[in-house]
This record gives C-alpha cells, structure tokens and sequence, in this order.
C-alpha cells in the first residue's frame, strides 16, 4: 500500500511528490536529454540555429527529418527531443504569429511568441489527463531590430540566451559555448561556433548533410535555412567536416 | 488540441464577423479596380477615392490595393471595414499556409480561399479584384460578394465599372507589355473618373511579376498617359 502510493506520484500528471516534484515533467526532460542537440546563438548582427539531424539509414530523405521550422518571416524554432510533439507546438506557434497579424498587423515579438507558447506547454503540466510535451524548443527571431533567443522546457518555463543547447551532448556544448562565445561576434562566426559545438557533441565531425543550418539577421529579418554549400564552406575552414 | 476537420468556409484564424453595413455612415470606396494580365506578369490599376453613400468624398489617397501573397494583390472594393479586415484575413491565411507548405499557394488556390471567405457571409459588402503570378503564370480573378470567382484576361470592378470595360475592350491585347499594361490600366481608370462621382482623386498601380509586388502612387491619374 505504502509502496502504491509512492509509485502514484509519477502516475498522475498533476500530482506532486511530498518533495514538491512533478515526475512527469522530470521524465519529460530526460526525452529531451535523449533527442538529438540543436544549439543555438545570438550575435551581435543575427541568431543563428543548428541542429544534428543524422540518419538511422542512408535510405532515409534527409529533407524528412525535421529538426528546424519557420515560424513566420523574422522567426524560427529548433527542436530536440520528440518530433510530433514539436510538431503540434510549431502549429501553435505558427498561429499566434498570424493571429498577431491579425489582430494588430505586426510582427510577433520573439519573447510574445516565446511566453505563448510556454503558457501553452504550462497547461500540459496542469491538466488532467494530459501527457506534457516531451521537447525543447530554441526560438529564434528579431525583435525591434534586435537578436533574441529564447528556450522553451517541458515546465513550460521561457529563458532567454545568448548561447544555448538543449538535447543529447548538452553539457559538452555548454561547456564549449561558455568558453568560445563573445556578445561581440557576428553572425559568420556564430554559424562557425554553432557547427564546432555541434560537433563537439558528436566526436568532432560532422558532415553537410547531416545538419542543418538557419539564420536570421538584423537586415534583413528573413529568417531562413543556410545552403548546404555554405554550411560545408564553414565545416571545412574548421576542419570538422570528416572523411567526406 | 486541433480539430482535425476545419470549416473550409471559415478562415482558421479569428472568424467572419456578422452584421450589415449598408449604411451611408460606412466609408464606401466606390471605386474602379481594374486587372490586366500580361505574358510577363499582371498590373492593377485602382483610383484613390473613398465616399460616403456616393455623395462625400471621405477621403482622397486611399490605396485600394494591398499585397496578401508573395505575388498577388487584393483590391479594396465595397466597404472598406469589410475589405480591410477580408485582406488581413486573406494575408494571415496565405502566410501560414505558405509557411505550413514552405511553398506560396498557387494562386487557383488563393482565389478560391478568398471566394470561400466572401461565401461565408453576404455582409462583407465587397468585390475585389485579385491578380497575382505562379508557375502557370498570370492571373486575373474577380471576386462577387457571393463568393463567386471568375478567371479572365482582363476585368473590372467597382461603381466605374462600365466606363473602364469601354477603354479595356478597344485596346485589350493578350502580349501587352507590363509598360503597355500599366498606361492600359491608367487609361481605364482615367475613363471612369472623369464621369463616375465614386472614383477619382489619382492613381494606384501595382505590378505583379514573379518577382514581387511593386504599388506606386500618382496624383494625377493622367501622369501614366
């Protein structure tokens, strides 16, 4: 009996643990925890967003897994963790972006799209019967003229970061990040920085294909994914790209 | 959570409003819209006056032709409340589709958005035109209140709608020039200025190619002649 009721406090969503714990949330980061990494960071001139998107076959269309996601012009989301899950958050996301169109005729800013949807993930941790959202999201865009970069957890709790990881290899890429960043880098560098921490995750090589690239910059407020050519240029002049 | 079958009639985002606005306190734009297609792309001549119930004009710079697409413009015609919240509508929609799709709609495929819209309620008060360019190339569609939607190669709407038909049926070509499109639309909108109280105070142009939507405005409709 006493066991029984232990064991209910990572049953019900809603039910704390005598320690003030929510299990299901804790479970939720660890599906996180296992997804593969996307990075993100915020220069000077722009954000840039990467993420790891290896195959489980060479018969798979890489297209097909989808790991970055525009949102609306000025604004982007990576995602670790489960793929459905972001999926049903980009949708939300790509709704409140217009219904701000709508409603005011203006861009969405980066933090109110952010806190929107957090507020939305936040219900899932509050309602009966409800499982929450087991992924992380980096959300990426410009705001009045200037770079934002925030991070959505299964808690449902927005962060706003200069440099960020979240997924498999996190504690490695943060420790790379908070070695090598600088506020004053630009945009090229980044990309650069966001490859190296990428690979750092994953035996310091990466190869083109196997990632994927997005950027959006103070100019031209076009959020949108880097060429594969260019994302190689930047493997090459760091020497991450491998035996390709 | 998501409804997985949505209303095709209804936008998805926010919804129709009800009510009339057949009423002479409601800005009209009585209007002449004019599209012309061409092999290069589509131009869209509209002129710049809004009045009340016919009789007051309540305005003289009004641009009755806004962007709702990568390549298509929508025209303001009827109501302007009506028009004004139909092309935020329009732009929302055609936006998250695109961005869904990570492709523009086909411009069939807006038109038809737009008359399912208008079908939704007969209060819009509205008939724009809706001209834009795709892969199959340069389209024209007018749109009835009723949500009825009509391709051709040139076509009217708005209270100056006789006037500008005449100028468009003497010198509509079908291999135009967008140079020769554009004093086209001028000297149709021009025609209907000069005897329609509904229309006048200048010219809007939009020019629709692949490449985008360029609006320019002129004071003097004649400035294009």
């Amino acid at each position: 009996m006493q066991d029984n009721q232990q064991q209910a406090y990572d049953r019900g969503i809603t039910i704390f643990s005598p320690d003030g714990r929510l299990y299901q949330v804790e479970y939720a980061r660890e599906a996180v925890a296992r997804g593969s990494a996307s990075v993100g960071i915020r220069a000077a001139d722009g954000v840039v967003l990467a993420a790891d998107r290896q195959a489980r076959s060479p018969l798979i269309e890489r297209d097909s897994i989808e790991k970055i996601h525009t949102v609306d012009d000025h604004v982007g989301v990576a995602s670790a963790g489960h793929v459905a899950d972001a999926r049903q958050l980009i949708d939300v996301a790509r709704q409140q972006a217009q219904v701000n169109h709508l409603r005011y005729e203006e861009p969405i800013g980066v933090e109110t799209l952010t806190k929107e949807l957090t507020d939305h993930i936040q219900q899932y941790t509050q309602t009966g019967g409800a499982r929450p959202f087991g992924v992380a999201l980096l959300v990426a865009g410009i705001e009045n003229g200037e770079p934002r970069l925030f991070e959505t957890d299964p808690s449902g709790t927005p962060y706003e970061w200069q440099a960020t990881a979240v997924g498999g290899g996190r504690d490695e890429i943060m420790s790379l990040l908070e070695d090598e960043y600088s506020p004053e880098m630009d945009l090229d560098g980044a990309v650069g920085l966001a490859l190296e921490s990428l690979a750092a995750a994953d035996d310091d090589t990466l190869d083109a294909d196997g990632v994927h690239v997005a950027t959006v910059d103070v100019e031209s407020e076009q959020f949108g994914a880097l060429p594969t050519e260019d994302v190689a240029a930047h493997l090459d002049e760091r020497d991450l790209g491998g035996d390709q | 959570m998501n409804d997985p079958i949505r209303d095709p009639y209804e936008p998805e985002l926010g919804s129709i409003p009800a009510g009339s606005e057949d009423d002479e306190t409601v800005a009209k734009t009585g209007t002449t819209t004019v599209g012309i297609t061409t092999p290069d792309g589509v131009v869209i001549g509209t002129d710049r006056r809004a009045s009340l119930g016919g009789r007051f004009v309540s305005n003289k710079q009004v641009q009755k032709v806004e962007q709702v697409h990568p390549t298509a413009a929508l025209t303001l015609v009827g109501s302007v409340g009506g028009a004004q919240s139909f092309i935020r509508n329009l732009r929302a929609e055609a936006s998250l589709t695109e961005t869904r799709r990570d492709e523009p709609l086909s411009i069939n495929a807006l038109a038809t958005l737009a008359g399912n819209f208008a079908r939704g309620g007969p209060f819009f008060a509205i008939n724009p035109i809706l001209g834009g360019v795709d892969d199959d190339g340069s389209h024209v569609y007018s749109i009835d209140p009723a949500g009825g939607v009509m391709e051709d190669d040139y076509t009217v709407t708005g209270s100056g709608m006789q006037l500008a038909h005449g100028a468009l049926e003497r010198q509509y070509e079908d291999d135009l020039s967008m140079a020769e499109a554009k004093e086209l639309a001028a000297r149709a909108v021009n025609a209907a200025t000069e005897r329609d109280t509904g229309s006048g105070n200048g010219l809007v142009i939009a020019e629709i190619t692949d490449e985008g939507v360029d609006i320019t405005h002129h004071d003097d409709v004649t400035d294009l002649l």
